[in-house]
């Protein structure tokens, strides 16, 4: 595939090539809410714009729904637009996604959801492909990088031939693989002409949508009778009795152990791009032809459910596939060598003892927390999606459902009538705040929900590598924006308790939890809200103090610097039976000297 | 050529695997790799796969890699059962070598050259130099001599020849 030294060849993370394969489709509006593993993709966007000086605009909204509907509205307008989130986005993004198949499309439309078999870092295995088939979205699953950038050209091209929303869903094994990909010169913007009124179709009544369903029924039957994608395409040829059938990342593991088993050599292998609408017809007849098919996709069973008689047909439905996990290719391998009678290889247990992730050294959510749990100490702590959920360490967090639950749960743990000893605490960071807290604390303050909410407010989206929010003056692609006040959003809320305080300040941060703890559960006056502020220590232009720190013999060996503040950089060096500080990674916020009991820890200088 | 990267969240596991990557790429060879993104950088275990070859998926299976780099020695345990028999760790630990296991004390040195950060390029440039290794010495310096970054550029170039006269 690689031609040598070729310019137009490139390592590329996958999330690089879906960027890439957008622009190169000549899409000139993209939008997108971070969440991994989807977040390069418009990072690398921004990228490819300046360095292919392309016009296309590209924005970071506030949630996925916004990030769908700017880019419906683009390709409408005539454009070809993209709208990328990861797969628990598009639950967000769901109200307008499934009514958009109905309605249809103007300009090509495409829709990345990215997933996460694993899960990794996310709330759900779900399986996007299983949302299109539900929304009746044709869907595209790539197995490589290469393959991704392909996919996202194709996808814009089926998209504007059959005037609906395609999603393009590439699983983490795609999404953060690097390869080589070969790219080639993106197409002029794309415009199919000015937006054509048509209140029929674009402000459907009831009575239309009945009409657009039949359509988009229509759409869907062509696309699989005549798509080449929706049929399986043979990738390994054994001539064997046993087939096997898949889709996505998965398929290169598939491919992979096969090509790399003499064994094997004889099975067949069918790869569907398109794994809905797939052509059911010819999957059937795959079945009919093989003594038995196992299907082997991510995550749910998509191919295997459109299989009509599955007498023959082993996968997730049989149980000789796991119901969830990650499909990794000792797995996969395994899973195949059974269903032709062979033993698979032993295996020696690998002994992991995997590090669990911290807040960093010196980061503003941990002073913040270690004083939330001093002075509400038994609360019941409703937290939300963010590097912040790491607060659960510091035992802070209790809960952590999805974005912007923890204000709306916040107010459901004090509903109860009957009378319960504990108080509820909400933390939430700015971005989340911003996506998914605004409607729930209206909803609070409407309803007198007694609880505290904290917004820890880093001024960025920290977890998933530092994209913009709402309040920063910036957007994505550096240019100035509109920073949106965060303390004037929470007053318009109806919050009349709001006080702004720096988390490195000690004093000034635990008088301001006290006032807060006394309005909503002594005086009973409703939600008080104490906003945290401080930028993250990995944003840009931050400096890291180089004042350090030592422990003294004062120390008793309490724990509490290692246990309750859970700094990374101290740590307990058993043989001398003392807690040193690593200056490797100490970050020099000094919040250790203020809270070891013994006043053990100094200042060592700078 | 199958080879793992693994360390802590922070150390620089994903510079490596794309460094090794483009200078693949370069030479117009096939290579595949799957990295750690999220949660788990923040200071969580974190490895990366690298493939040279004809392969499409990014995963390497248990026992078939030839290299094991290890950022941080208490991750190595984490991740040695990639390794294949005859596979060779190469860690960043300021032990002695033992068979099977070559050793660098890479912290040390990027302390020493003021950043501790640098410990990632002190053990590429300290593997380099290993019979099979897939880059060279050459080739490395070629690639980091590319960074228009003036100061990145320099302490790279210094990390990499500490870890090469480290390995002498």
């Amino acid at each position: 595939m690689a031609q040598k030294n070729s310019p137009t060849v490139r390592f590329l993370l996958g999330n690089e090539a879906i960027g890439r394969g957008i622009i190169e489709a000549g899409c000139t509006v993209a939008a997108a809410y971070p969440g991994t593993p989807s977040s390069e993709v418009l990072e690398s966007l921004v990228r490819w714009k300046k360095e292919l000086d392309y016009p296309i605009y590209l924005e970071w909204s506030i949630n996925e729904k916004v990030a769908f509907e700017t880019a419906y509205g683009a390709s409408l307008a005539g454009g070809r637009a993209a709208a990328v989130m990861k797969m628990v986005g598009l639950n967000v993004a769901s109200d307008p996604v499934l009514s958009a198949a109905y309605l249809g499309v103007r300009g090509g439309l495409v829709v990345v959801v990215a997933d996460d078999p694993g899960p990794h870092s996310s709330q759900t295995e779900q399986d996007s492909r299983f949302f299109a088939w539900f929304g009746k979205i044709p869907v595209l699953d790539p197995g490589t990088p290469a393959e991704a950038r392909q996919m996202a050209l194709r996808a814009f091209e089926l998209s504007e031939k059959y005037q609906v929303p395609v999603i393009l869903r590439p699983c983490l094994r795609v999404c953060h693989a690097r390869q080589n990909v070969s790219l080639s010169t993106p197409q002029p913007p794309a415009y199919v002409g000015p937006f054509e009124h048509n209140r029929q179709r674009w402000a459907a009544i009831p009575r239309f949508r009945l009409v657009l369903h039949g359509e988009l029924n229509e759409k869907i039957e062509k696309i699989r009778q005549d798509e080449p994608e929706a049929s399986p395409a043979l990738i390994w040829k054994g001539g064997g009795a046993t087939a096997v059938l898949t889709s996505g990342s998965v398929s290169s593991h598939v491919k992979d152990v096969i090509a790399s088993d003499e064994r094997l050599s004889s099975l067949d292998v069918y790869k569907v791009d398109l794994p809905f609408p797939c052509n059911a017809g010819a999957l059937q007849e795959i079945v009919d032809r093989h003594q038995q098919t196992l299907v082997i996709e991510e995550t749910y069973p998509v191919l295997e459910l459109q299989i009509m008689d599955r007498r023959k047909v082993s996968g997730r439905l049989t149980g000789e596939v796991p119901g969830q996990g990650e499909l990794v290719p000792e797995l996969v391998e395994d899973i195949i060598l059974k269903t032709v009678g062979l033993e698979p290889p032993s295996r020696d247990a690998p002994t992991i003892k995997p590090r669990r992730p911290s807040l960093c050294p010196g980061c503003p959510h941990r002073p913040a927390f270690y004083l939330i749990k001093d002075i509400f100490d038994e609360a019941v702590y409703a937290s939300d999606i963010g590097c912040y959920t790491l607060g659960i360490n510091m035992g802070a967090v209790d809960t952590c459902l999805c974005m912007g639950a923890s204000v709306g749960m916040a107010g459901g743990l004090s509903r109860l009538p009957v009378p319960t000893n504990h108080r509820a605490v909400a933390t939430i960071g700015d971005s989340t705040f911003y996506h998914a807290g605004i409607p729930a604390l209206i909803n609070a303050v409407h309803t007198k929900a007694p609880f505290v909410l904290v917004i820890m407010d880093n001024s960025m989206t920290a977890m998933t590598g530092g994209q913009p929010t709402p309040g920063d003056g910036f957007l994505a692609d550096g240019s100035e924006g509109v920073p949106v006040d965060l303390e004037r959003l929470v007053r318009g809320c109806g919050i009349d308790f709001l006080e702004v305080v720096d988390p490195y300040d000690h004093d000034m941060t635990r008088e301001s939890l006290e006032r807060a703890k006394n309005y909503t559960f002594v005086e009973n006056k409703g939600v008080a809200v104490v906003i945290t502020r401080r930028a993250c220590v990995r944003a840009a232009g931050v400096t890291i103090p180089t004042e350090r720190f030592q422990v003294g013999d004062q120390c008793d060996l309490c724990m509490t610097c290692i246990k309750d503040l859970e700094c990374p950089a101290m740590h307990l060096v058993k043989e001398k039976k003392k807690i040193e500080i690593s200056a490797d990674l100490c970050a020099g916020c000094g919040f250790c000297v203020h809270i070891c009991p013994s006043q053990a820890i100094s200042s060592r200088g700078v | 050529m199958e080879l793992i990267l693994c360390g802590r969240g922070g150390q620089g596991i994903v510079f490596l695997t794309r460094l090794i990557g483009e200078i693949i790429t370069a030479k117009g060879l096939d290579v595949i790799s799957s990295e750690t993104h999220g949660m788990a950088v923040r200071g969580g275990s974190i490895n990366s796969h690298l493939r040279i070859g004809p392969f499409s998926s990014s995963l390497i299976r248990q026992g078939r890699a030839d290299f094991l780099l290890s950022l941080d020695f208490s991750e190595t345990v984490n991740n040695k059962h990639y390794l294949r028999s005859g596979g060779l760790i190469v860690e960043n630990a300021p032990l002695p070598d033992e068979p099977g296991i070559k050793r660098c004390d890479a912290a040390s040195l990027a302390r020493d050259l003021g950043r501790i950060q640098l410990e990632n390029v002190v053990l590429l440039g300290f593997a380099s130099t290993l019979k099979g290794f897939p880059v060279s010495e050459a080739e490395i310096l070629e690639t980091l001599g590319k960074d228009p970054r003036e100061k990145v550029r320099s302490l790279n170039l210094k990390a990499l020849e500490a870890g090469i006269k480290a390995a002498c």
